[in-house]
């Protein structure tokens, strides 16, 4: 069984963001990296790792489309226990949209070859989109599985999971291959060991680009259909905070009980 | 291009609240647009949510009946809105903010190789495109997104809008078939386990939060029950999660929930922008916090600057007096 885990290097969750005038996002993170494995994929690459340790999946390959410094992150992966990783980089790559994204991850799953089971993250904290994972299926006409929040069994050519839906748990069986979309209550993240971190810092990371892959239709900015370029800082809630003080907690819940009613949120 | 298109979800026999958010949003766009509302409502024994969706205010009504279409699965809806978007050429579909929802917007936008902007927060008729807000980078900043060119197709955050209400009108669907045969659809649902009568974080109306404030699991009882007297659900902090004092699904957050209720109250969590990025598009915060300089106060609207054992116990006896239980 061969398992492929789609990740992304996204700004690090204590990141500080700027964003300018022309909706161009830039981030630092004074005191650590600003740079991370999406926290969303710790979880997919986890179960990647645990079908090779309980399923007996014979490789599994982290695999990101993004600029060259995204190795960073193939790295955490393979420190995990991901066995190989390959990035797949390209200048007219930049800029797609979701359903570009899913083109070029479907063809590189493609020219990886007789894979099972593509796993993804929920979302990526970025783009927040969380929409790659169905369009990734769709593009490799392979049955996808969200929200996937327990792998209960593997065997003829079946996967059986559980799914955290709106108002529910769903069990569901399909035939492989599969993309499947894990939610975090579907294991715990390790923490890469010390070998694992040497091992990943000297593995030799293949990239790919345009050239080496069969991407069927289009990628990039020029087939975006969505426009992202309007981004923007948060405006200020209206308004400061009433700090409400009385002299004692019993008048303090007495007002602002009268508040919140009147505010009509009770 | 011509006409909205409201995907409709049907949950035994109701239509479901995301769906009923879907018509308020849908409504709006297309009388900015000055252009028909049209809600698909697929399943089974369907009659009674297409009577809501016209109540609720769509123009008409594309209804399939079908035993294979029961319970939701993407690949029996799927190709059947792709195939009658393909014949129909819709301007936009809104889905609702779900699992469902998001799934079949990805399904479709892949196969009518359409733009997709999920997680709207408002959306607005500009030059004849949708205009959406939504929050992006985990909830730190903010987009306005739209579909350059063929249809739109948006979702909606949960709770982001106000669901339709009743307009008294009624009208007759139009039955289309299912075109997916059960053979045909890969995924077979082996059991379900309703949490429906739970209160869900993303559905709440009201939630209390607990943070590192609490100080222990025993910390969360005072906190518990200001949220059991208020009917609201039970939230944490990343902090309090981490520390094993509560499990990770009560956690808001960049890494947990993400919700927008009419009410948040925030008790003993300092509000890391982590946290606000779960929360900040709450109606009205309200901070509890020992700490005058928590960050969590430059978000609320009301705070009380206490010891959380203290202030929960008081505005639970306080609401208890007043809303009874």
């Amino acid at each position: 069984m061969k398992v492929v885990v789609c990740i992304k290097q996204t700004p690090s969750t204590t990141a500080v963001l700027t964003v300018d005038d022309n909706g161009h996002v830039s981030w630092d993170d004074p005191g650590g990296k600003p740079n991370i494995l999406n926290p969303w994929d710790e979880y997919s690459v986890e179960e990647g790792v645990r079908l090779k340790e309980n399923h007996g999946a014979s490789d599994v390959i982290a695999l990101t489309v993004g600029p060259a410094e995204s190795k960073d992150a193939l790295k955490t992966c393979l420190a995990m226990g991901c066995t190989q990783a390959e990035l797949v980089t390209d200048p007219a790559f930049e800029g797609s949209d979701t359903v570009g994204t899913a083109r070029i991850l479907a063809a590189a799953i493609q020219n990886i070859g007789d894979v099972d089971i593509a796993l993804f993250g929920k979302q990526a904290i970025d783009g927040d989109t969380g929409l790659t994972p169905v369009q990734t299926a769709r593009k490799l006409g392979w049955t996808p599985l969200t929200f996937v929040s327990a792998i209960k069994e593997i065997g003829d050519g079946k996967i059986t999971v559980e799914r955290l839906v709106d108002d529910g748990k769903e069990t569901v069986t399909a035939s492989l291959p599969v993309v499947i979309n894990v939610v975090k209550e579907i294991n715990e993240p390790r923490y890469p060991s010390l070998m694992g971190i040497r091992k990943a810092n000297r593995a030799n990371i293949p990239e790919l680009g345009a050239a080496d892959l069969s991407v069927d239709g289009g990628v990039g900015s020029a087939a975006s259909k969505v426009d992202w370029s309007k981004i923007y800082a948060i405006p200020p809630r209206e308004g400061s905070c009433e700090i409400i003080e009385a002299d004692s907690v019993e008048e303090q819940a007495r007002i602002l009980a009268d508040k919140l009613f009147e505010e009509k949120v009770i | 291009m011509s006409d909205i298109w409201v995907f409709i979800e049907n949950k035994n026999g109701e239509m479901s609240a995301a769906s009923q958010e879907a018509i308020y949003a849908g409504r709006k766009i297309a009388d900015e647009m000055d252009r028909e509302l049209v809600a698909l409502v697929f399943g089974e024994n369907v009659s009674g949510v297409a009577d809501t969706a016209f109540d609720l205010g769509a123009d008409a009504v594309l209804a399939a009946d079908d035993p294979t279409l029961a319970n939701f699965r993407v690949e029996a809806f799927g190709p059947l809105v792709v195939k009658l978007a393909q014949e129909r050429n819709p301007a936009v579909i809104l889905m609702g903010g779900s699992t469902r929802g998001h799934d079949l917007a990805a399904w479709v936008a892949a196969d009518l190789d359409a733009g997709v902007v999920p997680d709207a927060i408002d959306v607005k008729a500009v030059d004849g495109t949708v205009r959406v807000t939504r929050p992006v980078y985990a909830g730190k900043l903010l987009a306005d997104v739209h579909v350059t060119e063929g249809t739109q197709i948006i979702t909606l955050r949960s709770r982001a809008f106000p669901k339709a209400i009743s307009k008294g009108a009624s009208g007759t669907p139009e039955m289309v078939d299912a075109i997916v045969a059960e053979a045909d659809i890969p995924t077979k649902i082996v059991s379900f386990e309703s949490t429906e009568g739970t209160v869900s974080l993303t559905d709440a109306s009201i939630i209390v939060s607990g943070g590192r404030g609490v100080g222990g699991p025993e910390g969360f009882a005072p906190v518990q029950a200001l949220a059991d007297v208020l009917g609201a659900a039970l939230g944490a902090s990343r902090a309090a999660v981490d520390a094993g004092w509560i499990p990770y699904e009560h956690q808001v957050g960049q890494t947990g929930k993400t919700v927008s209720p009419d009410l948040y109250i925030a008790c003993g969590i300092s509000g890391a922008i982590q946290h606000q990025a779960g929360m900040r598009t709450s109606k009205v915060i309200v901070a509890i916090n020992k700490d005058p300089d928590a960050p969590i106060f430059k978000l609320a609207r009301y705070g009380i600057v206490g010891d959380l054992f203290k202030v929960c116990p008081a505005l639970t006896a306080e609401f208890q007096e007043r809303i009874g239980g």
